[in-house]
């Protein structure tokens, strides 16, 4: 298990460290200024040296790149050409945001699609499947922005019991998890749904049906426990990918989290943001990762860390 | 339908579904009325909630003056004058402001002011601020100042503005100039700090571009009529919008046509505009070697008949933007009625043929976003300038990307830029001096305004930008603007009205042509 994490930790930080770098390059090698970018469009050709100076970009690629090592090494990612801060700091205001959001659509989606996956499994191919099918393959088709904008005028502007935009307010939090939650649910509880029913349909359960197990443990304790893999992984993606900033929903409802930063930080070019930016979730999402895997073996004992299969 | 192997009959039956949904809406439901304890997050009834479609980052204006910006920051900071909505100048620290000498303006502060820390405004503070704005790398005003003046105290309240030449609009200028005390002022955009202003920061997030301002108990001018302001970001339009029509903020800006529309005759919402002080052109490409035709005025000319501005103005702009009728926006102060765009495709047909010019191949740039619905007038200007046998083409740029290297006419080649030059003094003769005063010195870096050189009008903009003479100095502008125009440096250009949407409830906002109004004449009705 010990070497099993330390593998693991080691190839997260290679992965992150070779994420990071790309982006280091990437963003250098795009079209844009960050120089124009903070001094206005009619800045002098003196005055863009003089800015392109202060934030050594005059300097050769392989120097600015040894200069972010070095402050790598001492967590130090370079001042945001906008904010005039350290950007780890500008990113690490952004981020209570995006955890927020991200846990909360998270948990919404587990409480409805659990429930939902198994119940559309348990009457599949059914008249009473009909209906909860269509709903899921209508929420996984509805884009983001358009579910958000109808929430937002139906419970902001038509019947206004709930904030349009920001988190001012806890109440502010609803509108963007469910508009985020319903394409999660439609998708979790499909993918459930699919593993259920192969599961209902192995011989394993038909065993342990004909040895008089209850219906209540063949589905939550034989079929859910086999079927919950893929799930947690799907639910571990979907998370991590969250914590990377939810972008259209973070827009459309003005969410202050890291979506909406990087969109910015690219705009103005603002390369030590874009890169602490990447940094962090890049971090978080090998965390998340990190912990789906280790609950492998919790919900399916056959399952060894670090060890082929037989 | 196939009956499924293993029927209905566990713990998870149809009733045990709709019991733990309708617990996950009763949790859910008990989270949203707690977490609405200010229901819909609506603004406190003594709170003026505005939305901006810029972040602040900072109160401070060292390296740009975005026009959503003024109104707050000058609510925190002051400087000596300042523009009032009709571009005409106001005292604010300053008590006087004369032109004694051709090279030297006299200043009296006014007495009692002072910073919300209670320290008092001191003339060495006017003196730091020169130099930090002088000094800071990018910053806006340096184009603006020929020089930048000393400052020679006289007593304790008084001092002289010295420049080697005279600077006539130095009163405008110093409109710009925000003053804060000396030991706190640095050479960069600040990003605390205190204010002579009549409110005070009390919770600042740059993060989200959220600000908290409250009444500075130690203002020394009247109080202001409400005793809170909550500034917040918004950059979706969409958003702001949505925002404004169920009350959670009270004041919107930077709205398109589209959205003007859709806000207007609604119950409780008030659209506020007014003429701006931007202007946008498609201007010329004055870099063309001599032999090409854009580099005769008279193709430049015709080309500008091909354009139909009422059409683009009405069908497409819907009345936000108001037609040039010379070289800057019609309304700053010391504009000139030079001219006028009109539509005479045969016209332009006509002169394009006897100039001899055919199949003329334009490439128009612009970059997304410089101005409402940018993209369908431009798509609308190429169908115009097919109409009279011109073959356009389109490059839109991404905000961010390259168009400044293609301005400069370091990345390519083009014929027609649509983009805007602003005027934060509100003069005229600013503007000019940005974009028509081109010298061979700048164009060697690139620093003209898209080539745009012609030695006597570059003189008669310096000698006017140098009158001290109010009566002489209109009669120059009037002279000088008339000789641009007659150079045809724009095919088409109109000045963008300047706009915001507030709620019924808020009164006393008086809108100003820099798109921003003085935030403690508002009030908030019951």
């Amino acid at each position: 298990m010990t070497r099993y994490l330390v593998k693991r930790l080691g190839q997260s930080l290679l992965a992150i460290f070779l994420t990071v770098s790309t982006v280091f390059v990437l963003v250098r090698l795009a079209p844009g200024d960050p120089a124009k970018a903070y001094a206005g469009p009619f800045a002098t050709t003196e005055q863009l040296d003089e800015v392109r100076r202060q934030f050594g970009l005059d300097r050769p690629l392989l120097e600015q790149y040894w200069v972010f090592l070095k402050g790598l090494v001492h967590g130090d990612l370079g001042t945001s050409f906008s904010f005039q801060a350290p950007a780890i700091n500008v990113v690490m205001d952004r981020l209570p945001y995006t955890l927020t959001l991200a846990v909360s659509a998270i948990l919404v989606t587990t409480v409805v699609a659990v429930p939902l996956g198994v119940w559309m499994a348990r009457r599949a191919d059914t008249r009473r499947e009909l209906g909860a099918n269509v709903a899921t393959i209508a929420g996984q088709s509805m884009p983001e922005f358009w579910t958000g904008t109808v929430l937002l005028t139906i419970f902001a502007v038509l019947i206004p019991v709930l904030p349009a935009s920001s988190f001012a307010t806890w109440g502010g939090l609803v509108l963007p998890t469910i508009t985020i939650a319903i394409m999660q649910i439609a998708l979790i509880s499909r993918l459930l749904r699919r593993e259920m029913v192969t599961n209902f349909a192995a011989p394993y359960l038909t065993v342990a049906r004909s040895r008089g197990v209850r219906e209540s443990l063949l589905t939550w304790r034989y079929a859910m426990r086999n079927a919950s893999v893929p799930v947690v992984t799907a639910l571990g993606t979907r998370f991590a990918a969250m914590l990377n900033g939810v972008v259209v929903v973070e827009v459309v409802f003005a969410w202050p989290g890291v979506g909406s930063l990087v969109v910015r930080a690219l705009e103005t070019r603002d390369y030590p943001l874009i890169v602490a930016t990447v940094l962090i979730t890049s971090v978080l999402a090998v965390l998340v990762q990190l912990l789906v895997d280790l609950c492998y073996p919790l919900l399916d004992p056959r399952v060894r860390l670090g060890k082929a299969a037989a | 339908m196939t009956p499924h192997p293993y029927p209905a009959g566990g713990t998870l039956s149809r009733r045990s579904l709709l019991k733990i949904i309708a617990a996950v809406g009763g949790v859910s439901a008990l989270g949203i009325s707690a977490g609405c304890a200010t229901p819909t997050g609506l603004p406190g009834p003594g709170t003026l909630n505005l939305a901006l479609n810029r972040s602040l980052v900072s109160l401070d204006n060292k390296l740009n003056q975005f026009d959503a910006a003024v109104t707050v920051q000058r609510a925190v900071r002051q400087a000596l004058t300042r523009l009032t909505p009709d571009l005409k100048l106001d005292m604010v620290l300053a008590e006087r402001f004369e032109l004694t000498q051709p090279n030297a303006w006299t200043v009296r502060l006014r007495e009692g002011i002072r910073y919300s820390d209670n320290s008092p405004v001191e003339i060495a503070d006017i003196a730091t601020a020169l130099e930090m704005y002088r000094d800071t790398k990018g910053g806006f005003l340096a184009t603006f100042f020929p020089e930048w003046p000393t400052v020679v105290k006289i007593d304790d309240r008084t001092f002289r503005f010295e420049t080697k030449a005279p600077l006539p609009i130095l009163d405008y200028l110093m409109a710009n100039i925000l003053i804060t005390p000396a030991k706190d002022n640095k050479p960069e955009e600040l990003q605390g700090g205190v204010g002579s202003g009549p409110y005070v920061v009390t919770q600042a997030d740059r993060g989200t571009g959220n600000y908290l301002l409250d009444a500075s108990p130690n203002y020394w001018g009247a109080k202001p009529n409400l005793s809170r302001v909550q500034v917040r970001f918004l950059p979706e339009e969409s958003t702001r919008v949505v925002s404004l029509r169920s009350g959670e903020v009270d004041v919107i800006d930077s709205i398109s046509p589209d959205a003007v529309e859709q806000l207007r005759g609604l119950p409780g919402v008030t659209i506020e505009t007014r003429p701006g002080t931007r202007l946008t052109h498609l201007f010329y490409n004055f870099r063309k070697p001599k032999d090409h035709p854009l580099s005769d005025p008279k193709v430049r000319e015709a080309l500008s008949y091909a354009i139909n501005g009422s059409a683009l103005i009405d069908d497409i702009l819907q009345g936000s933007v108001v037609q040039a009728t010379g070289v800057v926006p019609p309304d700053v102060a010391g504009a000139a009625k030079v001219g006028a765009f009109s539509y005479d495709p045969d016209k332009a047909k006509s002169m394009l043929s006897t100039l001899g010019v055919r199949d003329l191949d334009m490439r128009i740039i612009w970059e997304s976003g410089e101005f409402a619905s940018d993209t369908q007038v431009l798509e609308a200007v190429y169908e115009m300038l097919r109409a009279v046998g011109v073959r356009p083409a389109l490059q839109q740029f991404q905000p961010g990307g390259d168009i400044s290297t293609w301005r400069q006419g370091k990345a390519g080649d083009w014929d027609l830029l649509a983009n805007g030059y602003g005027s934060p003094t509100g003069l005229a003769v600013t503007m000019m001096q940005g974009m028509y005063a081109g010298t061979e010195e700048k164009e060697k870096t690139r620093d003209t305004y898209h080539g745009y050189i012609f030695p006597a009008i570059t003189r008669q903009i310096v000698a006017a930008s140098s009158e001290t003479d109010d009566a002489r100095r209109t009669v120059l502008l009037e002279k000088v603007q008339r000789d641009i125009w007659e150079t045809w440096p724009a095919m088409w250009a109109f000045a963008p009205k300047a706009v915001v949407a507030r709620r019924n409830r808020v009164g006393g906002l008086n809108l100003g042509a820099n798109n921003s109004y003085d935030i403690t004449a508002v009030r908030l009705e019951a």
